[in-house]
């Protein structure tokens, strides 16, 4: 049990959402008005993560503020299999490696995607130059793996990896960026949309293979 | 006006759909369960959505917005809205040709969907999207040293590079923007093919720097 | 296109929580270039440097580029001061600003794009229900919609049978009365203020009225956020960009008589700033 000071719009806050629900963990929600609002930015908010950012993540005493650390800390706190989180050597740098890409995501393909939809200051071409540039660093690694007859980003398993990179890519689109000349990436984010209790944000939609609801 | 490839047929498996552009023509390319592709106007006649956005269930697909579905031959046999009605077939998607040969997929918007030249002895490679025409984008590539040894280029599209032998299918979907096709021999191994995927960033490198 | 129509109407073009003395909001109205600046008790807007009308309304600020507009339509619920009113922050869309208002108009998408909220197989299908034009007060009416919801608002604990009133009063402007589930008596209402920034860009102001003691404002902005951006990336995706106005380029059903209605009423008025007139 944990607790996620949440925005819905937000992919890192996603991240969170969609990993505990794949686990099949609760947490508790707070919801902060990030947009309009700037609650992020009250002194509340500042007193518990200074650095103003969401998500925030509680849990007794507990208090992370970088999302990759949130995905890394649930896995090793609730997933008993280890897949999620590998702990062989070459297994764990990989997804680390990739956690670090996944930073790099957030001031790209994320911010581009902030600034077209919630006309959010700055250069929005150069967000979209770097956001083109790590799509295609992206696609060239996946690449390899279907090379080599796989599809996750580390092992041939789904690790925490592919959900922190996961959003804002999936999201790009809301930029401008689509997915057209990326058949890696498309195929990558169609097998994580297909992951047995999935969930979206807005921007991410249901695979609807099959009908969802309350009796499908 | 010819064929164009839309996609290697490895990164379009069954039950999925993806969207491509043929001679100026948005198109929803999608392969059913049996296998079968369909390449149509990306365009749902009911509200002009996208039907690359939508979904494969069973052997229909169906557009996201909502949830109408077109079967095989492009006809409307569902509207989820009115689940009594049966759907007048004057509701359908325009058609296009599509074939599939040598791992490659070949969309066609007028005339027969004739596959472009490249023969059986090669595999699928990648795909890379190359920010700029088709002239430049095929130049870059036939300026790029492979391991040392410059390119050959036998015909357009066709490079020798030292012992591989590599064929190149593009098509140009916008004014700075091509789709290249890209597919190997078969004596390529895994390492050989990694290594050729890294070259086809160095030539794209080349190609969108018009250093050709 | 016509413009003339368009600019005789007024929009929304700032939240007066925005304003903040000495900043520039900066969109387009219309092709223009506008500024919006001042204080919430004095707004200003530039369009192309000259100041136009700055009116408080619905907590946003409202213009015009016309000299004699048309009066900006009223809500009467706007009043009701134990309303909670959330007004939720601009999102802008690469679409016709008719399309974003008749993608609002909408229910039969719900269980494709709002799954699991505002609608869910195999509830998808749509009663009849009634639309006019209510000619005495130029404006589109649809009524007696019953819609199955799995969660109808933020207040609704379990699925409902959800009640909907749309009303146009305005080309760019779309209210929604809907069943309020704490209080059954009245509606709340859910509304989105479109400003034209070109014919196929806008912003699009969402604003509610609602009944809620309950829910933390934080979660009736976020739950109107999620809704909205369901949508947009269906909006984006719809071509052509322009609303097409005739009835061949796309293929109405029953379920589609509030779209049918609104998109002759611009029709009939000339308000094409747009739409795509011709084929």
């Amino acid at each position: 049990m944990f607790t996620l000071y949440n925005y819905v719009l937000s992919g890192n806050c996603y991240k969170i959402r969609l990993f505990a629900a794949l686990l099949g963990v609760e947490y508790k929600i707070i919801s902060v008005d990030f947009y309009p609002g700037r609650e992020h930015r009250s002194p509340e908010m500042l007193a518990l993560n200074p650095a103003g950012t969401l998500p925030v993540l509680t849990a007794g005493d507990l208090v992370l503020t970088e999302t990759q650390a949130m995905l890394t800390w649930i896995a090793a706190r609730f997933d008993p299999s280890e897949t999620w989180l590998p702990r062989d050597p070459e297994g764990l740098a990989t997804v680390i490696e990739w956690l670090g890409f996944a930073g790099r995501l957030t001031q790209s393909a994320g911010l581009a995607r902030l600034q077209a939809m919630l006309s959010w200051p700055g250069d929005s071409d150069a967000a979209k130059a770097a956001a083109t540039e790590d799509l295609r660093r992206l696609e060239l690694a996946l690449t390899d793996r279907v090379l080599e007859g796989g599809l996750w980003l580390a092992g041939d398993a789904p690790t925490v990896a592919d959900i922190a990179c996961f959003p804002y890519v999936a999201l790009s689109p809301d930029a401008g960026l689509e997915h057209e000349g990326y058949p890696a990436i498309r195929n990558w984010l169609y097998a994580i949309r297909g992951l047995p209790g999935f969930v979206t944000m807005p921007g991410i939609h249901y695979l609807h293979d099959v009908p969802r609801g309350a009796d499908g | 006006m010819p064929a164009r490839a839309v996609a290697l047929s490895r990164d379009l498996p069954p039950k999925r759909v993806m969207r491509a552009d043929v001679e100026g023509c948005d198109i929803a390319v999608w392969r059913d369960p049996a296998g079968r592709l369909h390449a149509w106007n990306n365009r749902c006649p009911h509200r002009g959505m996208r039907l690359s956005h939508g979904f494969v269930r069973g052997d229909k697909l169906a557009c996201l917005y909502h949830g109408w579905h077109y079967g095989t031959d492009g006809v409307c046999t569902y509207i989820p809205a009115h689940p009594e009605l049966a759907p007048p077939d004057t509701i359908r998607t325009e058609v296009y040709r599509v074939a599939e040969k040598d791992g490659v997929i070949w969309v066609s918007v007028s005339g027969p969907a004739e596959p472009g030249g490249a023969d059986g002895a090669t595999v699928p490679l990648r795909t890379l999207s190359v920010a700029t025409d088709e002239v430049r984008a095929l130049a870059g590539f036939a300026a790029t040293p492979f391991r040392g040894a410059e390119p050959q280029q036998r015909e357009t599209g066709r490079l020798d590079l030292g012992a591989r032998t590599l064929v190149v299918h593009a098509n140009p979907v916008g004014p700075d923007e091509t789709h290249l096709h890209v597919l190997v021999d078969q004596g390529a191994d895994l390492a050989d093919r990694k290594a050729l995927s890294r070259w086809c960033e160095a030539a794209r490198t080349t190609a969108e720097a018009g250093r050709t | 296109m016509s413009l003339s129509y368009a600019r005789d109407d007024w929009y929304a073009v700032a939240m007066v929580e925005q304003l903040a003395e000495g900043r520039v909001l900066r969109s387009k109205l219309l092709g223009q270039e506008i500024g919006v600046s001042g204080s919430a008790t004095e707004p200003m807007v530039r369009a192309s440097g000259a100041l136009r009308p700055a009116e408080l309304r619905y907590d946003h600020v409202w213009t015009t580029l016309s000299d004699a507009p048309r009066p900006l339509f009223e809500i009467a619920e706007a009043a009701e001061d134990d309303r909670t009113f959330v007004p939720c922050g601009p999102v802008t869309v690469r679409c016709s600003p008719l399309r974003a208002v008749e993608n609002f108009l909408d229910i039969a998408h719900f269980p494709f794009v709002h799954t699991g909220i505002l609608g869910e197989e195999p509830h998808t299908e749509v009663r009849p229900y009634k639309v006019e034009i209510r000619d005495e007060i130029d404006e589109v009416w649809a009524t007696e919609i019953g819609f199955h919801q799995p969660q109808a608002a933020k207040s609704a604990t379990t699925a409902i049978e959800t009640q909907y009133q749309y009303r146009v009063p305005a080309p760019t402007t779309a209210v929604l009365y809907k069943t309020c589930p704490p209080k059954p008596d009245a509606w709340d209402v859910i509304a989105i203020f479109v400003q034209p920034e070109t014919e196929e860009r806008c912003i699009v102001w969402p604003w509610m009225a609602l009944y809620d003691d309950v829910t933390a404002y934080a979660e009736l902005v976020q739950f109107q956020q999620e809704i909205f951006l369901q949508d947009r990336s269906i909006l984006e995706n719809q071509k052509p960009t322009l609303l097409p106005l005739d009835p061949r380029m796309e293929i109405p059903t029953r379920c589609d008589l509030t779209s049918v209605v609104y998109r002759r009423w611009l029709k009939r008025k000339g308000a094409t700033y747009g739409a795509m007139t011709k084929t």
